[in-house]
């Protein structure tokens, strides 16, 4: 029965190696929403170069903000919309209110319409990069400071930002005590 | 070989009562076991879809609050699909496949014997979760995050007991791979092999490249809701989409496994009441492969409206309008090669004449949702809802019917009622047609699939749509009863059961002995 033997480890390692690939399927995706801009999904580390030239082009940036899951939170921007010019950086915040009676921990996520022009939206800094404290009834202000790639294609319409905001107090918690 | 044979002629002094099926790692028993369970499985389904179709028989809350009908659709797929539709596949597999290449057993008796038994123990597991203070499943049965990550205490249940099915599954694909590549009898070559024999082997192979997907996929979002990982968790990075992207890499795959092996049986069933040889044997086998290999490139058409590149939709639209083909040439192969036979439409045959109009008309429904402008509009509706069940009920049910019609012979030594059974065939073909042609018009006008109450001008067609289910249901009954009566006949069967019956099986006497072959025949 060498050839049922034969035939069983190989289909095992059919088997094993299917299920490392749905786990490759994570990386492949990631990079491939990368390439095609899709999710709008901006960059996640700040933006340190300086190769960005100032342009005489002006683009309207609109913000828009969302709590997740009902959580009590008002997050609004401070302003919603702003004419900018490109390879400028500019500053503006988005305001955070806890309506709790606790202290909560969050966190923003964010997203660029339309997706293929995620890639110019740099941020120099931002409060999605880092979990946000917040005490009970305490309001914050969010700032972030943003340039638009001078690689911004021409006849580019508005670019809309939007930021997510979730409560993460439970598992930050759960963190902590293990 | 002959070491395999002594081990199960010793088995002769085998335990009586329940041990002997709980033990058994015979074929034949094990088959009977998956037949049995299936039908029992059909009919926890079936019910769970009355309760569906009762509700939904007129617009407003009736009988369930929308809570329990949203478990109701979930669970009726989870169990049509897992417990249904798939046991029956490996049921016959495990009667026919030694028989029909000519071998005394499967090739890994032990090893089926447990994927079988791992079953009634999954099943159980998903079925308790009804009965949680937080309900059962309820995010449908794909399973989408972030619903299902919010759902009550059942899904740690349900994502295990899909475990253990995927486990049962592939130790089943391993034993039917194993069994045909290494047991055939001497001088049957792979293009030899009965057109069943074929369409399992292929199914077999794609349960074992997407069963593992499914097992990732379902993992990943166990930890995402007790382990803080973020693979579908907006909030820690993670995407939702990621999540349907790995599920249907999985779940296109599957909707073949559902319908390959009845495409076996039809194109058993056709040439042997045609009196024919089948047309195309080659083309088959091809058209069965390239099906398969097709089905793991199209997957995304399940999803063109979730955002999308325009690339990625056109791709994904043309790879899956290209499966029609292969399709194609099977249902040509299938009227070439009943044109100028000498047919005669006993039962079986009327089941399979029905499964190639009717999987046509639902293939043809597939078509339409795979163009990708019209599909914005057809998704999530109730199209898509008579467009799988028109595959799955008139095709891979009305086929599993057909083989048990079919080879009831065969494995009893006894002959069903006729006349109950072209009337058992009348009855399920009209109530099928009455149960899901109407939903293609509500689907086009634009009801939703998985709601419990809907608007007013649906309520015609969703009426007559309740009524055919509760006949179709009912006309089942009468299968049960038909399989009653011919249990309870004396022997008088004769070894070849059907006149233009073909292979290895009706060389055997009927019923079929304990052991297939203890000699390979040999085969021409």
């Amino acid at each position: 029965m060498t050839g049922t033997k034969g035939t069983i480890v190989k289909l095992s390692l059919v088997v094993v190696a299917m299920y490392g690939f749905s786990y490759a399927l994570v990386p492949i995706y990631d990079k491939f929403c990368e390439i095609t801009g899709l999710n709008g999904k901006t960059n996640e580390v700040a933006y340190i170069g300086n190769d960005i030239q100032k342009d005489n082009r002006f683009v309207t940036i609109k913000f828009i903000s969302n709590v997740a899951n009902s959580a009590p939170l008002d997050f609004e921007p401070s302003v919603t919309e702003m004419t900018v010019q490109v390879g400028k950086a500019y500053n503006t915040h988005y305001v955070m209110k806890n309506n709790s009676s606790k202290q909560l921990h969050t966190t923003a996520s964010p997203s660029v319409t339309p997706g293929k022009h995620a890639e110019y939206f740099k941020k120099v800094e931002c409060f999605c990069f880092e979990q946000q404290t917040i005490n009970a009834g305490e309001v914050k202000d969010l700032g972030i400071q943003f340039i638009i790639d001078n690689d911004l294609p021409h006849a580019s319409g508005d670019i809309i930002l939007s930021y997510t905001m979730f409560d993460i107090t439970d598992s930050v918690k759960e963190t902590n005590r293990l | 070989m002959s070491a395999n044979i002594d081990h199960l002629k010793e088995e002769h002094h085998q335990p009586s009562g329940l041990m002997r099926w709980i033990t058994t790692t015979n074929h034949k028993d094990i088959g009977s076991l998956y037949l049995w369970f299936s039908l029992l499985m059909f009919f926890v389904g079936g019910l769970m879809a009355l309760i569906i179709r009762a509700e939904l028989f007129q617009p407003g809350l009736q009988f369930v609050v929308p809570g329990f009908f949203n478990q109701m659709t979930t669970m009726h797929a989870l169990i049509m699909i897992f417990g249904a539709v798939m046991p029956a596949f490996v049921g016959l597999a495990n009667w026919q496949l030694p028989m029909m290449i000519g071998a005394p057993d499967m090739a890994l008796p032990r090893l089926n014997n447990w994927s079988f038994w791992i079953l009634p123990f999954a099943f159980t597991m998903l079925l308790s979760t009804l009965f949680f203070e937080s309900g059962g499943p309820a995010a449908g049965w794909t399973l989408y995050p972030p619903l299902s990550l919010q759902g009550g205490n059942s899904m740690p249940f349900v994502i295990f007991s899909l475990h253990l099915l995927g486990a049962s599954s592939i130790l089943g694909a391993i034993n039917v791979i194993a069994t045909i590549l290494n047991m055939r009898a001497p001088g049957m070559t792979l293009m030899k092999m009965p057109i069943f024999v074929w369409t399992w082997l292929i199914t077999a192979f794609l349960l074992i490249a997407s069963m593992p997907v499914l097992a990732g996929a379902i993992t990943m979002l166990l930890t995402d809701r007790f382990y803080g990982t973020s693979f579908f968790t907006a909030a820690g990075g993670g995407d939702p989409v990621l999540f349907q992207h790995i599920f249907w890499f999985f779940g296109h795959p599957e909707v073949y496994i559902l319908i390959l092996p009845a495409f076996g049986i039809v194109s058993t069933i056709i040439p042997a009441f045609s009196r024919k040889k089948l047309f195309g044997y080659d083309s088959m086998v091809y058209a069965t492969a390239s099906i398969a290999l097709l089905s793991f490139i199209v997957w995304a058409h399940h999803m063109f409206t979730v955002g999308m590149p325009l690339a990625g939709e056109i791709f994904f639209m043309f790879t899956t309008m290209l499966i029609a083909v292969p399709t194609g040439v099977k249902v040509f192969n299938w009227v070439a090669t009943m044109w100028k036979g000498s047919m005669t439409f006993e039962t079986p045959m009327l089941f399979a004449l029905a499964f190639i109009i009717l999987f046509t008309i639902g293939g043809f429904s597939g078509l339409m949702l795979a163009i990708t402008p019209a599909d914005f509009q057809y998704h999530d509706t109730y199209f898509v809802v008579a467009h799988f069940h028109y595959v799955l009920v008139p095709g891979a049910v009305f086929a599993i019917i057909a083989a048990v019609y079919y080879w009831l012979p065969k494995w009893t030594g006894k002959m069903y009622n006729e006349t109950l059974g072209k009337v058992h065939f009348w009855m399920t073909t009209i109530f099928v047609n009455i149960t899901f042609f109407p939903m293609h018009f509500v689907g086009l006008a634009g009801m939703p699939r998985r709601i419990p109450d809907y608007a007013v001008q649906f309520t015609d067609f969703n009426m007559i749509a309740s009524v055919g289910a509760f006949g179709f249901g009912l006309s089942q009954l009468l299968f049960v009863y038909i399989l009653f009566l011919t249990l309870k006949q004396p022997v008088t069967a004769e070894d070849k059961s059907w006149e233009g019956a073909e292979g290895l099986e009706w060389t055997l006497p009927s019923p079929a002995p304990y052991h297939s072959f203890d000699t390979p025949p040999k085969v021409e």
